[in-house]
């Protein structure tokens, strides 16, 4: 019993999240925004740092590690609001994959020349990148109705695919829903980051608005709501990665609880930053936006309350002190 | 990142099990804040030490059994699972201990933390004063060194179980030139000493929760002071780390509140208003953050790591938590809420438990304090103004 991650792990999460840092800050952002081209070197970045084959056993010419490890690096997603297809590739789409015993075309995935869009029948529609059908209140997020996507859509010379197949899975529902549970959890602390260091510059009655406990107060809130989140969100990670069967309440505790501190920490956020906050100039706006669409994928909050609400109230998972790793 | 138990581990649970369904009372016992209920309570500490289960983490020759962190929670669960009764020497053993562990000479770990494992010696926290709560730097009781003694006075209130215990730690201005954090020392003292008076104060509930002490010229000797002259800050706040971020609220309490309330909301669920329901499923959801978190922190501090400023977080959390499950509780017994005991006769533990859980935000540092904490120094937000 080590709830810890290995100094290994950390050390990949760090180098993703300087990475990130340093090629996809928020002028990315505002530069797809205007729809401006994309720069193709940062997803090869993303690439050539393994990342698209982290799932990807070695046999397959990927890295072989785990779902902890993709969550990890998923919440580092979040915290760069990353707009490419990492998780839903990789993390998403590669271990349902696998789970379906489909390795043919996994090199491709590895060397970043084939992206996955995760279709499911929880959500209504595919973020594929690509689409135009629907407009997200993510700028950064092109959606394509579910059912258009049979007629395969070729993205910029990139096959996008799996729709229609995971219809219904399981296994594809709890990924999806504990990847977006870690980019929630990332996105949260960049929106909490962002209004402290707000709340440090901006003066008002001659002092920073950060000294006044009104503003202190609800950032602390936010604190406690997104560090009571990620055990969650870890947690439903290992229990993913093991197979219990208790899997499917763990992922929705952790998209639950994920949602919850980014709704609060997106509102809080905003309300740090005054009217500056309800600029576009502002950059919050892409990770609130992230947020809210996320919060809503891969099931919403009352799909995820009733999975577990049927497993505590409908008594089929132990609970109690006992039971904590059930 | 490991969650499965060790076959030893596992080991270990069966036997606090068996040993716990073998001892725990049947029937809960009178409330510890009463001197009938604080006798019963007693005499379970000595229970519990007869099977060497009085604080499983210190090392054999102190009364403990020499156990890491993680036994140390698979107890704690074990515990709660048995509905073990609440720790009367739970300011001794969760507080008090780890700090001799960690600030006290050898002498003083023989001689204080042996009878503290025991449940011999019953210990009260004599910290808050009238002029001195949330702002304890505005200490004001003396402790004036005379040769090998010091000589207290000043008054120390809201001191739980000082009515009836043994001992007390406190913190006391031993540098009259001194203000604020600087010239406080940290000594342990006889309550029986000449010199002190004790005025129970009557709580919200109407039984003897905690009381104020009264020091007039109580002398102390000066062996009786943990980690020096003029530490008494320092050393208090590694003890508030322990209060508030490990051992005194162990996430296996809180488990077994959320189990008890899904099993009271399957009895009012015919009546019970929907936004209910998804509280009693958010306490269970709660309660198990809560554990994670624990078993991380549990594993950091094994790994050589210490409690920091996040400790403040953990007691925002478990002390809310509480309190929200117990308002649950309390809608959804409707009428009853009011009652002190059932019909049947059998005492409304909800209710004693929603006032008890009322002052959990506020003792232990208020959690208006913790926010500050968490706000200056885990997010760098300024301190001025903060008042
Ligand atoms: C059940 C119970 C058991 C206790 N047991 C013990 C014990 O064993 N030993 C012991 O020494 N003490 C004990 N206490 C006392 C406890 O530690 C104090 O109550 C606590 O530190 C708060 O101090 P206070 O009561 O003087 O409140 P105050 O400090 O007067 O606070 C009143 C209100 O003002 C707020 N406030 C104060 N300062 C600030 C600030 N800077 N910013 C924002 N808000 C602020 C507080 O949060 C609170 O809401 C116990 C208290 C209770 C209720």
């Amino acid at each position: 019993m080590d709830f810890r991650f290995s100094d290994d792990q950390l050390t990949l999460a760090t180098s993703v999240r300087d990475y990130l840092s340093g090629t996809h800050g928020p002028e990315v952002l505002r530069h797809l925004d205007e729809a401006g081209p994309r720069d193709p070197a940062i997803w090869q970045g993303l690439v050539d740092m393994g990342l698209t084959g982290l799932l990807v056993p070695e046999a397959h010419g990927g890295l072989g590690m785990g779902l902890i490890e993709a969550a990890l690096i998923a919440a580092e997603c979040g915290r760069a609001c990353l707009a490419e297809p990492l998780v839903d590739t990789a993390f998403v789409g590669v271990p349902w994959l696998l789970s379906q015993g489909q390795t043919d075309g996994l090199a491709d995935v590895v060397a970043g020349t084939r992206k996955l869009a995760p279709a499911h029948a929880i959500n209504p529609w595919v973020a594929d990148g690509d689409g135009d059908a629907l407009v997200s209140v993510d700028p950064l997020r092109k959606l394509t109705v579910r059912v258009e996507r049979s007629r395969d859509t070729a993205a910029q010379g990139v096959s996008t695919s799996l729709d229609a197949n995971g219809a219904g899975d399981d296994y594809l529902l709890n990924l999806g829903a504990l990847m977006s549970a870690a980019q929630l959890v990332g996105l949260a602390d960049a929106m909490l980051h962002q209004a402290v260091e707000y709340a440090k510059l901006r003066t008002q009655f001659g002092q920073p608005i950060g000294a006044f406990q009104g503003i202190k107060h609800q950032l602390a809130s936010c604190s406690v709501a997104i560090e009571f989140a990620k055990p969650v969100v870890w947690r439903a990670a290992a229990a993913l990665q093991d197979g219990l069967a208790s899997a499917a309440a763990h992922v929705s505790h952790a998209k639950l609880a994920a949602s919850d501190a980014a709704m609060l920490t997106a509102e809080t956020a905003i309300q740090v930053h005054g009217a500056m906050g309800y600029t576009y100039e502002v950059d919050l706006h892409f990770w609130m936006k992230r947020s809210w669409a996320l919060c809503g994928a891969w099931g919403d909050r009352a799909f995820h309350l009733k999975r577990i609400d049927d497993a505590v109230l409908g008594g089929s998972l132990p609970i109690g002190p006992e039971h904590t790793f059930a | 990142m490991q969650l499965v138990y060790t076959a030893e581990q596992q080991a270990f649970r069966a036997e606090v099990r068996a040993w716990m369904e073998a001892h725990v009372p049947k029937e809960p016992l009178v409330t510890l804040e009463c001197r009938e209920g604080y006798d019963q309570h007693v005499e379970w500490e000595r229970t519990l030490a007869s099977g060497n289960w009085g604080m499983v983490t210190w090392p054999e020759a102190y009364g403990g059994r020499g156990l890491d962190l993680i036994q140390w929670l698979i107890f704690e669960e074990e515990y709660f699972r048995a509905g073990g009764p609440n720790r009367a020497n739970q300011n001794g053993i969760f507080l008090l201990g780890p700090t001799i562990m960690e600030f006290g000479t050898e002498e003083q770990k023989a001689r204080f933390l042996t009878p503290m494992a025991k449940g011999e010696v019953i210990w009260a926290q004599a910290w808050s004063e009238p002029g001195a709560g949330s702002d304890m730097a505005a200490i004001q009781s003396k402790a004036v060194r005379n040769g090998d003694h010091y000589v207290i006075t000043g008054q120390k209130t809201w001191s739980s179980r000082a009515a009836f215990a043994d001992w007390g730690f406190g913190i006391f201005r031993t540098d009259p030139d001194s203000t604020r954090h600087k010239g406080l020392t940290f000594i342990l003292f006889d309550l029986n000493s000449p010199g002190i008076t004790r005025r129970p104060i009557r709580q919200l509930h109407g039984d003897t929760g905690f009381a104020e002490l009264f020091f007039d010229e109580v002398r102390v000797p000066v062996e009786n002071c943990l980690a020096g002259e003029g530490q008494g800050w320092n050393v208090a706040m590694a003890t508030a780390g322990f209060e508030r971020g490990l051992m005194l609220r162990s996430p296996g309490r809180f488990q077994a509140t959320a189990k008890r309330l899904v099993e009271l909301y399957r009895q009012h669920a015919d009546h019970a208003a929907p936004s209910a329901r998804e509280a009693v499923v958010q306490a269970w959801g709660a309660a198990q953050a809560y554990a994670y978190n624990t078993y991380a922190v549990a594993a950091k501090i094994m790994a050589g790591g210490k409690i920091g400023a996040e400790a403040s977080l953990n007691k925002i959390f478990w002390s809310e938590l509480d309190r929200s499950m117990h308002r649950t509780a309390m809608q959804l017994l409707g009428a009853a809420a009011e009652l002190k005991r059932f019909d049947d006769g059998r005492i409304n533990q909800w209710l004693e438990g929603y006032i008890f859980s009322l002052s959990g935000p506020v003792y232990a540092g208020s959690n208006e304090v913790q926010r500050n904490i968490t706000a200056e120094r885990l997010l760098g937000l300024p301190r001025v103004g903060a008042g």
